[in-house]
């Protein structure tokens, strides 16, 4: 009765753990995807999820296609110079040129003939406002402010807006030439000083160049006289053509969110500790098995040999594992020159998970060996059982318990493994990018949400793992004070159950053997 | 009671082989169906699938995928495994340890002549691609104040985040600038020590990103990265635009590993990168000047 009470008790307990982490990840959740998709709406202004395209009530015209180019290139064409050139989008594009104190608007001649855009007259002078070209400018500045990043806004400080319908505009000493073909059917801003002849040879621009080394590399040729700089690029059409799709918001966002992770590091995770899990398991029962039965000197050398990955930290295994499979030492480049590459691999990623989970399974699979009543192996010997036959049909059942906790643990560990797995195996996703590892490089590549959700995913596989143990060893340990009247309620088997099982296990290996010395008589 | 332990033993084995098993079998599968779903139909038949493996300085995260997939679109034959982004130290060292790839971009020239020397890569294959700027970030919506490079010893700003310049060329580049005012000892940037009055605010960061992220997480209030990373960052802005001449130009040079089997397809990649005009719109948006 008090144990059910006790079971019920350890459910409603990891129910409300879990209930506490998902209330926790949801507090936060929100608060991060809301970083990302607030924009500043200004004047009813619409801006579409992704920063392309924008709309506002009762303006005729939309803005789509949307780009904010920060830097251009000096680079030459074929060998022709074109002095600094920001891309277009194409031929029907418009362009701002952003320069510290002003911007100025190119509109392309098929908009401006437009029946839904109509710019104030004064098209050269400052702009007064009262016309189409506020809510542009409107439109303009809200979708910077959703690109920019960071970087210098549109709105961020007092601008001279001019709007331009011709593709050549000089400002300030500089030629402006909008809509320049550069190569075929790619179109760019230039931007070089009035002095510069188009299309002039860079040979000769080189001779009349005479700068630094840096300035040179930044603006090859003349240096244009305006500091341009960011360049806006998009269409504008009418109203009716371009549909804004607004940020989700809530749960729908949550979906969005859950819909874009990568889920790959789960599986690499799995398939890297399942794999690891076989070799650890096996290699761990031989090498518990293998140190009790030698001498107790070389037993303690042997003992620490194979528990000290355990307590290494596990940068020191994956440093050793480097060494001894990269291509730094003689070691590794003889392994290597064999066929045997395993570095930045997912074989290194195994070999790393089996490295460092090895002791859990070795010292949990050593200690059941120990408990066990060492006259019930004696009394199997008298039976004349070979040591084989005791090993797996006697010693492996009666320290179940514990070799599958060992290896519940040793999996939980293996899942976890980062230092080891970092060093030998690298970061690469799909093949050795873990959940760990991919932890540590969302949040370092500023993917904060990423990173917590598989914080996330990671407690609750944990959680589940210690749940599991804990069941079982329950579970385990009623099955067996139901079977035998022990006194305590210590993990040491009594002498009585483990005769029975001795006697239950040879019971049923029975007609096996009988039927195996059948088939050998034949 | 011993038959049932010896039947879940059993089942747990059969089932963490089946499982592995299964595993295996998607992940052959996946592959399998990924080089179906590259593999075109296309007019040139004999075109052989190839996959480039970039070694990337970390500022190019966001923007070379994206020119990656330009370029996988043009070249239905080439497509990229997991392209590598870590301080530009970091590949290089990697590279000498023996990591396999065909293509190195690194953020400074003295990282690539390390590379060089190392053999690591061909030489004649070489060259430059890409020109940064550096600059001081602060946090979104953050009050700090930052108008001139002495202000790193201002007592408003008790944490600096500056690239490990061990690894990281950021890291150096910063240095460099600090070492202008007298701030650094090594005019390197690299190997130094920092000067007592800026010793303890600064915070080294083993790639450009994190010393970003740091700024954006509010754990350093100023940081020194490149404009580039403000475009692949959210929530840092610029404060303070670095002078080119207190730092050596800051250069990204490329070279074809030594040993890749894919020269010629990765030399044409870097052309790619330099020269074409839908690239150029990428680089432009996330804030490198092709040269």
């Amino acid at each position: 009765m008090s144990k059910r009470l006790a079971n019920t008790r350890i459910i409603a307990f990891s129910l409300a753990f879990i209930l506490f982490i998902t209330l926790v990840i949801a507090l936060t959740m929100p608060a991060m995807a809301d970083e990302k998709t607030t924009l500043s709406i200004e004047a009813n202004t619409t801006v579409s999820a992704d920063g392309r395209s924008a709309s506002a009530e009762d303006v005729p015209f939309a803005i789509n296609d949307f780009v904010r180019f920060n830097t251009g290139t000096a680079k030459a064409y074929e060998g022709i110079d074109y002095g600094y050139r920001f891309p277009m989008l194409d031929a029907n594009s418009f362009a701002v040129v952003v320069t510290a104190d002003s911007a100025v608007i190119y509109v392309p001649a098929t908009v401006a003939e437009s029946s839904w855009f109509r710019p104030a007259q004064q098209s050269e002078k400052g702009f007064t406002g009262e016309d189409d070209l506020t809510p542009l400018i409107s439109m303009l500045a809200a979708l910077d402010s959703a690109v920019s990043s960071g970087g210098t806004e549109l709105s961020a400080s007092q601008r001279q807006f001019i709007l331009t319908t011709t593709t050549e505009y000089q400002f300030k000493g500089s030629l402006i030439d909008f809509g320049v073909e550069v190569e075929p059917e790619h179109y760019y801003v230039t931007i070089k000083p009035v002095e510069g002849t188009a299309g002039s040879r860079i040979t000769e621009q080189a001779e009349s160049a005479s700068q630094t080394e840096s300035a040179s590399q930044q603006e090859s040729g003349a240096q244009p006289a305006i500091d341009v700089q960011f360049v806006l690029s998009g269409h504008m059409l009418a109203a009716s053509e371009v549909t804004v799709v607004p940020a989700v918001s809530g749960f729908a966002s949550l979906q969005e969110f859950l819909h874009g992770i990568d889920y790959r590091p789960f599986w690499v995770s799995l398939r890297t500790s399942a794999v690891a899990m076989i070799f650890v398991f096996i290699l761990g029962l031989l090498a518990a098995h293998l140190s009790l039965k030698i001498n107790s000197r070389l037993k303690g050398v042997l003992d620490s040999f194979f528990t000290i990955p355990m307590v290494l930290p596990p940068t020191v295994c994956g440093f050793l594992l480097l060494v001894m499979f990269g291509n730094s030492t003689a070691v590794g480049r003889w392994l290597i020159d064999h066929g045997i590459s395993l570095v930045f691999s997912w074989p290194a990623a195994v070999l790393a998970a089996i490295v460092v989970s090895f002791p859990l399974m070795y010292r949990t699979a050593r200690g059941a060996f120990e408990a066990l009543d060492p006259a019930l192996l004696d009394a199997a010997r008298t039976l004349g059982w070979k040591e084989s036959r005791i090993f797996t049909r006697l010693m492996l059942p009666l320290a179940w318990p514990s070799i599958a906790a060992g290896t519940v643990l040793a999996f939980a560990r293996a899942m976890g493994e980062f230092g080891a797995t970092l060093f030998v195996a690298g970061n690469y996703a799909g093949v050795t990018q873990t959940m760990p590892i991919a932890i540590y490089f969302q949040w370092m590549g500023g993917h904060s949400d990423v990173a917590t959700f598989w914080v996330f995913v990671v407690i609750l596989i944990s959680f589940i793992v210690i749940l599991f143990i804990n069941w079982y060893a329950s579970h385990t340990q009623r099955f067996r004070q139901g079977g035998a009247d022990l006194a305590d309620d210590s993990f040491q088997l009594s002498a009585d159950e483990g005769i029975s099982a001795l006697a239950t296990v040879g019971g049923a290996g029975k007609p096996k053997g009988a039927k195996v010395k059948a088939d050998k008589r034949r | 009671m011993s038959k049932r332990k010896l039947a879940l033993l059993l089942g747990l084995g059969f089932s963490v082989l089946a499982l592995s098993l299964a595993l295996f079998g998607c992940g052959g599968q996946q592959t399998a169906s990924d080089k179906g779903s590259t593999t075109p139909a296309t007019t040139e038949p004999k075109a052989e699938q190839v996959t480039l493996q970039v070694f990337a300085a970390n500022s190019l995260e966001k923007a070379l995928p994206e020119v990656q997939k330009l370029y996988t679109a043009e070249n239905e034959n080439v497509t990229f495994s997991d392209t590598q982004f870590k301080a530009s130290g970091d590949l290089v060292e990697q590279l000498g340890a023996g990591a396999s790839a065909d293509l190195l971009i690194t953020a400074s020239k003295g990282s690539m002549d390390t590379a060089a020397k190392d053999a690591s890569i061909d030489e004649a294959t070489r060259m430059d691609m890409f020109a940064n700027d550096l600059v001081v970030v602060r946090a979104k919506g953050s009050d700090v104040v930052f108008g001139s490079l002495e202000d790193v010893t201002s007592s408003s700003i008790t944490k600096i985040a500056i690239g490990d310049a061990a690894t990281v060329p950021a890291g150096q580049y910063a240095n460099q600038s600090l070492n202008s005012l007298g701030l650094y000892s090594s005019d390197t940037g690299k190997e130094g020590e920092y000067a007592d009055a800026i010793k303890d605010k600064i915070v080294l960061a083993d790639k450009v990103g994190t010393a970003a992220n740091y700024v954006a997480t509010g754990d350093c209030q100023i940081g020194f990265v490149y404009t580039s990373d403000l475009y692949r960052y959210q929530g840092i802005e610029t404060v303070y635009t670095v002078p080119s001449d207190a730092h050596k130009t800051i250069v990204y040079p490329a070279a074809v590993v030594k040993g890749s089997t894919k020269v010629d397809v990765a030399k044409d990649f870097l052309e790619f990168c330099r020269t074409n005009a839908d690239a150029q719109q990428i680089w432009s948006q996330y804030g490198f000047e092709v040269l």
